[in-house]
């Protein structure tokens, strides 16, 4: 069974589908069979980082059914071991994806027979965002050590938890707790998830208890991306005890990547950045941060809520 | 959800052992400020305003606390009696003593003690073997350790009277030419010896060993 591992950051430019592209060619390197998926769904960039500037097909084909079969979707890359599924070239309506057909892809997705498949997610915290990543216990948030980047993450950090609560109820008891939630903790409870899961600790114990070993079960990963020398370092370490503490989620800090303006060079010269510069503090950094993903044998539940 | 941050023990407040030391206290303090305080990037957005100041009372008061040994006691002991810290904390060790920095055997080293040697010259003169010795034209290495033999001396008594190492000693009397000493130096290590076997005329002992000495080397 493959790795799945979705890679979002709630904040646009924060470096996701560039720490993709690197994470699976790392990944490829080291023999894994290696897919990447561009899931930034309306603005996909991934099929440039990886050097295929005009894939030939994509996810849009098997969204508009011009392939039945995800496997047909995906396209070479001249790296040897790694592949893509691109989502370039498809029409503009394709960000509003509906239910049926993400149901459909995330199926496809899982079934996909790859050792590590990384999903490039887009930025913001829409439902497309957070049920892709929720298909899959494994899963890394990156941002940037500023102020509005940490906000996002956060942000799509407790989005995704509640994502995960809705999955639970159906529409009419959702709302009953919120409005209860509402009533019970005061003016704005129902926002935190704190008050929200003590409400269903009250309500429902079955449904706590599952939703603890849920979320005790989630393996998540943080990496601080664009690190300059002056930044604090043990940024990290202090975010992901903030969510252990507060949220009761287990994010692991999985390390810092130095910022280095060779990354936009190597971005713009469409080549790869690990080979042409290496010898970089950055690339050493990914290749850090690589082996925690590339060598992750944990175990994958997906999809365990449809 | 596990249990809300007002509701954790100032230990967990801070993430400290409950025996921690006053400079371990003051350094989560530290730490849990640069986390929580208003300009802190690792909880930008976490909280609301009143949330935020709600936590930094608490942990203000978990260091004041913490901190103080009277008040710190007594929270103790109020944890005790809700069940929530089972183990009393034990009286604090005995004061260590000072430790040597070098671990050195102080044990007296055993060794032979001599007494300084008496005086040899009647029973030179009495010994007839030493005269024998002394009467040849020539005078060996072998010569030598016969006449301390005679007098019942050990090497090591000689080489702790003339300071001059045993295996030197050893080397002259045993004869073994090329590891001698340099000239100069046998020369004196010669005469010491004989002075400190009170035989006489030392100057003139001292050149007939050279001279057999030199006779004897290759060179």
């Amino acid at each position: 069974m493959a790795h799945l591992w979705p890679i979002g950051g709630g904040k646009g430019g924060s470096g996701k589908s560039f720490l993709t592209s690197s994470l699976g060619r790392l990944s490829a390197e080291l023999g894994k069979k290696t897919l990447v998926i561009d899931l930034d769904l309306g603005s996909a960039n991934l099929h440039t980082l990886v050097g295929v500037p005009y894939p030939q097909k994509g996810l849009s084909d098997f969204i508009r059914k011009k392939i039945s079969r995800l496997e047909d979707a995906v396209v070479e890359t001249p790296q040897a071991n790694l592949f893509l599924i691109s989502g370039a070239h498809d029409n503009f309506d394709i960000a509003n994806l509906p239910y049926e057909q993400k149901i459909k892809t995330l199926r496809a997705i899982t079934k996909l027979k790859y050792e590590r498949i990384l999903l490039d997610l887009g930025a913001g915290t829409s439902f497309n965002t957070l049920d892709f990543f929720l298909i899959s216990q494994n899963g890394i948030f990156i941002t940037t050590p500023e102020p509005t980047s940490v906000e996002n993450v956060y942000r799509l950090i407790r989005a995704i938890y509640f994502r995960r609560i809705r999955y639970c109820f159906n529409a009419s008891q959702f709302k009953a707790l919120e409005s209860e939630t509402d009533r019970q903790f005061g003016n704005g409870a129902m926002n935190k998830p704190i008050y929200m899961m003590k409400m269903i600790a009250k309500t429902d114990v079955e449904k706590y208890r599952q939703l603890q070993e849920e979320f005790g079960a989630y393996r998540f990963k943080l990496v601080i991306n664009q690190v300059r020398k002056h930044d604090n370092t043990a940024l990290g370490l202090q975010m992901s005890r903030m969510m252990e503490r507060h949220l009761g989620l287990h994010v692991e800090f999985a390390g810092n990547v130095a910022y280095d303006d060779h990354v936009h060079d190597a971005i713009c010269q469409q080549v790869c950045f690990l080979e042409r510069y290496s010898y970089t503090k950055t690339a050493g950094d990914l290749r850090e941060v690589g082996k925690q993903v590339v060598h992750a044998t944990g175990r994958q539940l997906m999809l365990h809520y449809m | 959800m596990q249990k809300g941050f007002d509701q954790l023990t100032y230990y967990e407040m801070l993430d400290i052992r409950p025996d921690a030391a006053p400079f371990e206290v003051r350094h989560a303090y530290n730490a849990a400020l640069s986390m929580y305080q208003p300009g802190a990037l690792a909880s930008y957005s976490f909280f609301s305003e009143e949330e935020r100041q709600e936590i930094l009372s608490l942990i203000e008061t978990a260091y004041r606390t913490l901190i103080s040994d009277q008040a710190r006691r007594e929270y103790d002991e109020e944890l005790i009696r809700r069940g929530e810290l089972d183990v009393r904390p034990e009286a604090p060790p005995p004061p260590k003593k000072t430790a040597p920095c070098f671990d050195i055997s102080r044990a007296p080293v055993v060794k032979a003690v001599f007494n300084p040697l008496p005086d040899y010259r009647d029973r030179i003169r009495q010994s007839e073997l030493i005269g024998g010795i002394l009467a040849k034209g020539e005078l060996r290495g072998a010569d030598l350790k016969q006449i301390r033999t005679e007098l019942g001396v050990a090497v090591e008594q000689i080489a702790k009277e003339t300071k001059i190492r045993r295996d030197h000693l050893l080397n002259m009397e045993e004869d073994r030419i090329a590891r001698l000493p340099a000239t100069v130096f046998l020369k004196g290590f010669v005469k010491s010896y004989l002075k400190c076997l009170c035989v006489e005329p030392v100057e003139e002992l001292s050149a007939r060993y050279m001279k057999t000495v030199s006779s004897r080397s290759p060179s």
